[in-house]
This record gives C-alpha cells, structure tokens and sequence, in this order.
C-alpha cells in the first residue's frame, strides 16, 4: 500500500542472506588455505620432476662432453655416422625446452632424446644405461 | 624313382631329433662349397641352435650345438647370402652372430638394442645389412663394419604391436615387416640412411590380413610374396613395383593383393615358404602342411594358385616353419612344437 522509502534498511535481509555470508566466508578460507598448501605442492612436484629431467639430460649431456673430446683427440674415434648420431643428439638435447614444463611435447621429445642415445650405445657395443629413468613397455606377453 | 610320374606326394625323409623344447625355426645355409651336402640350421626353446648335416651313410646328424650363449629361447636363426654368418634371433632381448671356421661355430658378436624379445633377423642381399625386430614394436636395422662390429643404421618404428619377422627383398634393399597389429610395412631408404615406411598394407585398404600375420617369403625373382596369418588365410602379392624408389607424379604405386588361399587350413598359418621353383609351402598350428603350386595362366588376371595336396598330421604338434630347401627343390623341411624337425621330399608328377 504504501510505497517503502527506498534509503530504508532492509531489517531482515542479513537474517535471509545469512546462508550466503556463511558460504562466502568459508569459501574465502578455503581458497586462502588452498592456495598456500597448493604452492607447497606444487613446489615439490616441481622439485622432484626438475630433478628428474635435469639429472636424465645431463647424464646425456655428460656421454656427448666425453665423446666431443675423444673426437678432439682423435678425429676418427668415431665412424661416420655414428658421429652423426651424436650430432643428432646434442641438437636434441639443445632443443629440449627446459624452461617451459608444459609444453606438451616435451614427453615426445624425450623419447626421441632416449632412442637416439640407445641408438648410439648400441652402435658402439657399449652396455651403458642412465638407470633413473623407468622402463618403457611393460606389457603382457 | 627320381619323380617322374606316379601320384603326387610329400614323403617323410627323416626325422631329426635333439631339441629339449620346441623348434621354433629353420634355416638352410644358401651358400655351400662345390659338392658340399645341404646343412640347416635349427633353433629352440632349449635355448640352442643345431646344425644338421647330411652323414655319408645318408642319415642326418647333428654336426654342432651352439650354446651358452642365449639364457632364453632362441626365436629364429638367418644364415648371411655367402653362408660364413649365423645369426640368432633370442628372447633374451639379443641377437647373435655366430661365425663358422675351423670346423667350429664361435660367436663373433652380440647385437642389443631392442627391449625385449628379439623375434627374427634378416640379411640383405647385399649381405651388409641384418635387419632385426622385437616385441618392442620396434624394427632395427644394422650394417657390418669390419671387425664384426655393428653400427645400428636406424631404428623404425610404425608398428603398433609385436614385430612377428622381417625379410629382405631377394634383389632390392627393400625390407618388409609383419606383425601382431595385423598389417605389412614395407620399408625403404632414399639413399641416405633414412629410412621410412614406403608403404602398409592393411585389411580396410589393401584386402590384407584380419589378424596377426606371422610370416613372409619372396619368391626367387621377388615380384611376389606370400604372408600367412592367424585369419587361417595366405595372401599373395604382387611385388614387383620398386618401391625405393621416390615417386615424383602424384598416384604413388603400391604391392597390390593378388590372391586369398583361404579354407586349406584349420588353425593359425605360422609359416610360409616360397621355394626356388614355384612350390609354397604352408605350416600350421593344425599340424599340417600345405603345398601350392603357382599356375601362370594364359588370362588376363594373372596368375592362380593351386592346392597340390595337404600332408595332416605332418607333425604331432604346431608347425612353426616350414623351408625349402635351396640346393634341391623338392626337399623341405619343418620344425615343430613337438620338439622335431623333420625332411620331406616332394615325389611325384606336378601337372602344371
């Protein structure tokens, strides 16, 4: 009947809104928690994985140093195309996008880098394997 | 006497025994001195390779056992084109190179590479490139450097299940895999170590097989193939399209299917072989053998393939290869579950 003047207080509307207050607030703590234990994981994750590519790569890395230099000493340590295979595998290893995780290639990339590197291991007769890293197929036979 | 005449039949010869587990393949050294006798090879799940030999009394004795080398079965066994190289195809994830001299066999080098069992080897031609494959999926292949060492080329894979074998081209340094995932690959190089998968012939494209496909044989002249399959059927194709070479038009050509043998055998077809002559020779795990016999024929479809006979009960057991012999046509031999390898000898008049 009459209208309500329109500056007046609702005197009810906290006591129907009360639920959504409620939510509000827990969901803020929520998120607040969430997010401090979430960095934590995360950094370990993170840590742990880094680790993991880091060491696997720099095993690599580490052959090719050894090999660069016994071709230094001596130009025909290597045959022809196992020289090149090596070549292939630094430039592999150079392109391994270390600074973006999440690349979605980056699993492909390193099976490459791995076949590459058992490739040459096979062509020298050598029996040198990085042992960190999990065998592939593990199938029913 | 000499087969001149009668009715056709395969005779049992001998019967060789002395694997401790099933024989799983055989190979005829193609290669012999002047005079020499046929020698085969054989290989087991008792983790040995025997050599067989033609005695002076006729009989068949095993001339050499070559063992403590493979810890697990040895799968297959391939001799090089000029009959010096062995090479053993094992379980054990390895591949052996034996070599014989001075009377005896000695293993000269041990190939690894692959990630699990090694299933069948192969040489070219050519006799430098041994082609491997695996239930890694994976085919490698290997050229010989001197000094028995050798160099992986490439490593190629495509197949997305177990690589059953792989065989060289008689003629080209064209290779051809078979596996598990049911189709064919056929595998070239554009001159510069780079290999790729020239061509796959599957079940929706090219009328190939349904199942996994076991087996491969050239003919002698190389423009046909046979593949055999646990779909019970052989399939034949024509080959004689050179596939290393690049294709600068646009309809690339393809190995085409010529012909489906279907209903001559019961069970999974394990083996074929195409002799030097005309002959196909089929093993299966219906313990049975199957001969073939190609007609040309005067139409214009091309040749037709005709059932000779079927020999049941060959073998007590699956047969898991059947192989002609290269010095005497009409001589085959077959290795089975049951432990024995045994010679047949194709008698009688073939009309064509």
């Amino acid at each position: 009947m009459d209208q309500q003047p329109k500056d007046d207080i609702d005197i009810f509307e906290p006591t129907v809104t009360l639920d959504q207050t409620h939510y509000q607030d827990g969901y803020k703590n929520g998120y607040d928690d969430g997010l401090v234990s979430g960095k934590e994981d995360g950094r370990q994750v993170g840590l742990k994985v880094g680790f993991q590519v880091g060491e696997e790569l720099g095993f690599y890395k580490g052959c090719l140093d050894v090999w660069m230099s016994a071709i230094r000493l001596d130009q025909d340590a290597f045959s022809a195309r196992v020289r090149k295979n090596m070549e292939q595998l630094a430039a592999l290893l150079s392109n391994y996008p270390l600074s973006d995780p999440e690349n979605n290639q980056v699993q492909e990339m390193m099976q490459n880098i791995r076949m590459k590197f058992r490739v040459i291991m096979a062509s020298l007769g050598a029996k040198l394997d990085y042992e960190g890293r999990p065998t592939s197929s593990k199938e029913d036979f | 006497m000499d087969g001149r005449g009668g009715a056709v039949e395969l005779r049992e010869t001998h019967r060789l025994t002395g694997h401790a587990d099933r024989a799983w393949a055989l190979a005829w050294n193609p290669n012999l001195g002047a005079g020499a006798s046929p020698v085969l090879a054989s290989c087991g799940g008792d983790k040995t390779v025997r050599i067989w030999k033609r005695a002076p009394d006729g009989g068949w004795q095993c001339t050499d056992v070559l063992e403590d080398t493979h810890n697990r079965t040895v799968r297959s066994c391939a001799w090089s084109p000029d009959g010096k190289l062995l090479a053993t195809a094992s379980f054990d994830a390895t591949t052996a190179i034996w070599e014989y001299s001075g009377g005896d066999f000695e293993c000269v080098a041990t190939l690894e590479g692959h990630e699990n069992e090694v299933k069948s080897a192969s040489w070219s031609q050519s006799g430098s490139l041994l082609a491997t494959c695996s239930r890694d999926k994976a085919v490698w292949i290997w050229e010989m450097q001197p000094g028995n060492e050798y160099e992986c080329v490439a490593v190629l894979q495509g197949h997305t299940q177990d690589v059953k074998m792989v065989q060289w081209h008689p003629i080209l340094d064209i290779l051809v895999s078979v596996s598990y995932d049911n189709t064919i690959k056929v595998w070239a190089d554009d001159g510069n170590d780079e290999w790729h998968c020239v061509q796959t012939l599957t079940e929706a494209d090219n009328c190939g097989h349904s199942s996994t496909v076991w087996s491969i044989s050239f003919n002698q002249k190389g423009n046909r193939m046979v593949t055999c399959s646990d779909d019970c059927t052989l399939k034949i194709w024509d080959t004689s399209i050179d596939l290393s070479q690049p294709e600068t038009g646009e309809g690339h050509e393809s190995w085409q299917h010529v012909s489906t043998l279907t209903g001559y055998h019961g069970r999974t077809i394990f083996s074929a072989h195409w002799s030097s002559g005309d002959f196909i020779a089929s093993g299966a795990g219906d313990d049975a053998i199957c001969l073939f016999v190609e007609e040309k024929s005067s139409m214009v479809e091309g040749p037709s393939y005709r059932l000779i006979l079927k020999k049941e009960k060959a073998h007590d057991m699956d047969i898991n290869s059947v192989r002609w012999c290269p010095q005497d046509p009409r001589v085959l031999a077959s290795a089975s579950d049951d432990g024995t390898v045994k010679l047949w000898e194709l008698r009688g008049n073939i009309l064509a």
